[in-house]
């Protein structure tokens, strides 16, 4: 039985990737037969006495009585999901995404149940959790697929609010199991060197995914906060595989954006960015999708064209809108935003994406400020821009930046209640002085702060 | 056993979907991936080791220009304030 030798190779090194390779429920490259092989070598009568005597045959091989088993129910509930899989490869009758799913339940809870105790399954062997668990969503997903699919063409006229509901259940039950596996991580009392606490960000990863996957976000702060209770017991975030650390913090700023704190937002999705790997391509295009916007709203910077150079999804998503911004040109701004809504609206992005035309219109009002030139310079100081500017020329900045024809009126108090806007959001200093119809702007180039003038 | 005359004859609802499912399964459109290998070192990361901090900041710019339009726009400027002025 190959599966057993590679068994007893991944635990005589203590390997857990390779354990978890064993456990994985999908055929190989180098080996397209794997699954076909294991499950014709037995058969449910002598499964379990099979599997016995083949997993820990050998000399060399110590493995205790209690997690021998442990692995004899493991691997029993993997052989029969294994045959459930290839009866759906085979398009057998009575096959099905669902009958996959419910086998695949067994290994999870066969899996469970071996690390739970004092002397359960030792922490080294995690990935197999990670594994597991990632399978156990992939099924879940197909199963519920499946049951839409079978719904849509049996009840054609179901009420719309109990297909919603009902649509992601097989997911549901998947997420609770994951959950008994986080549990399982976080609540290991064993010294840190042997603990299934370093299982804690891979298996929140999971339960991530799978959460935004049932549009519940809002869950995912129930584990923020089980994680945040115990972190004076956790290693710190440095210590754990990058992969891990990289895909927490993509979640957790994706979370808190979510949440509109792009503050918080951007510094987990800048330690992500930095952190990833740089041939995990559609992993840094999501990490910028989020960055972005997160620049734009915190420090009103936009992408470089280095930055967006690799990604023509990126560039294409916000070039027009950075270039608008840029130039204060509100109209290309609108028309921009309403042709890219679609996306931004699936993206999540749109909200602060539509803080930019502020932005814009700072720039617009800028333009307005350079063009009115320096004061008569005085004894010999430095010349200083003329800081009262009339409310007019802004009405006549929004008629250019707003493409206005000949016959449409810009309306002064429109124009005053724009520049108050940008003036209590911090884009400009100054004041309104209305019985003089001026912008009297702050000296000492703090006019448009952060911008040199 | 015929494989082919059986899922002709045989085929349902249930089988039908479940096949056409089965090549993108596994990753979804716009999910975070797994990674391929599960930790690197920080040189092969996106920002390596050297540049921690401000390494960044060619990849930001600033959302204003000063570009050598200026004098356009504010000619631009001028002549739509005597329209402005014209109407009132």
């Amino acid at each position: 039985m190959q599966l057993a030798n590679e068994f007893r190779h991944a635990y005589s090194i203590a390997s857990g990737p390779d354990l978890a390779a064993v456990l994985t429920p999908i055929a190989t490259s180098n080996n397209p037969d794997r699954l076909r092989s294991f499950y014709q070598y037995t058969n449910i009568q002598y499964l379990t006495q099979d599997l016995h005597s083949n997993l820990f045959h050998g000399k060399n091989l110590k493995v205790p009585k209690n997690e021998q088993a442990a692995w004899v129910d493991i691997f029993a509930a993997y052989w029969e999901a294994v045959g459930e899989v290839l009866r759906c490869e085979g398009r057998h009758p009575g096959a099905s995404a669902t009958a996959i799913f419910t086998a695949w339940k067994k290994v999870s809870n066969a899996l469970i149940k071996g690390y739970a105790g004092s002397n359960g399954l030792p922490a080294w062997t995690l990935p197999c959790l990670y594994t597991v668990g990632k399978f156990l969503r992939t099924f879940a997903i197909k199963a519920d697929l499946e049951v839409a699919s079978q719904g849509s063409s049996d009840f054609g006229f179901q009420d719309d609010l109990a297909v919603d509901v009902e649509k992601n259940a097989n997911l549901e039950e998947a997420a609770r199991i994951i959950n008994r596996m986080f549990t399982l991580c976080l609540s290991d009392r064993a010294p840190i060197e042997e603990s299934r606490k370093w299982g804690i960000y891979e298996t929140t990863n999971l339960l991530f995914k799978t959460y935004f996957k049932i549009n519940s976000v809002g869950l995912t702060k129930n584990l923020l906060r089980a994680i945040n209770a115990q972190s004076h017991e956790l290693p710190p975030l440095s210590a754990f595989p990058k992969s891990h650390i990289v895909t927490f913090e993509y979640y957790l700023g994706v979370i808190h954006f979510l949440d509109e704190q792009y503050t918080q937002a951007e510094e987990h999705l800048t330690t992500a960015w930095r952190m990833c790997h740089r041939g995990a391509y559609k992993n840094r295009e999501l990490i910028l999708t989020y960055l972005i916007p997160c620049h734009l709203v915190t420090t009103h910077t936009l992408p470089s064209k280095q930055l967006l150079a690799p990604f023509p999804r990126l560039e294409q998503l916000f070039r027009p809108l950075s270039n608008c911004i840029r130039k204060g040109d509100l109209v290309g701004f609108d028309q921009a935003m309403s042709a890219g809504e679609a996306e931004f609206v699936k993206r999540r992005i749109y909200l602060p994406l539509e803080r930019g035309r502020d932005i814009a219109l700072r720039n617009l009002f800028r333009k307005v400020f350079i063009a009115g030139g320096f004061e008569e310079p005085k004894d010999g100081q430095p010349p200083i821009r003329r800081t009262r500017v009339p409310v007019a020329e802004f009405a006549a900045a929004l008629r250019i930046g707003t493409h206005a024809t000949g016959r449409t009126r810009v309306d002064i108090d429109e124009v005053e209640c724009l520049l108050a806007n940008l003036i209590y959001k911090g884009l400009m200093k100054g004041y309104i002085a209305r019985e003089r119809g001026m912008i009297v702007l702050s000296k000492n180039n703090t006019a448009f702060p952060g911008t040199g003038v | 056993m015929s494989n082919s005359t059986q899922t002709q004859t045989k085929a349902d609802a249930s089988e039908q979907p479940q096949q056409q499912q089965k090549p993108q399964v596994l990753e979804e459109d716009d999910e975070f991936e797994d990674f391929p290998v599960e930790d690197w070192p920080q040189e092969e990361a996106e920002q390596n080791g050297s540049a921690a901090n401000g390494g960044n900041e060619h990849l930001w710019e600033e959302s204003w220009d000063d570009d050598d339009a200026a004098e356009d726009f504010s000619k631009q400027l001028r002549e739509e304030l005597k329209k402005v002025e014209a109407s009132h």
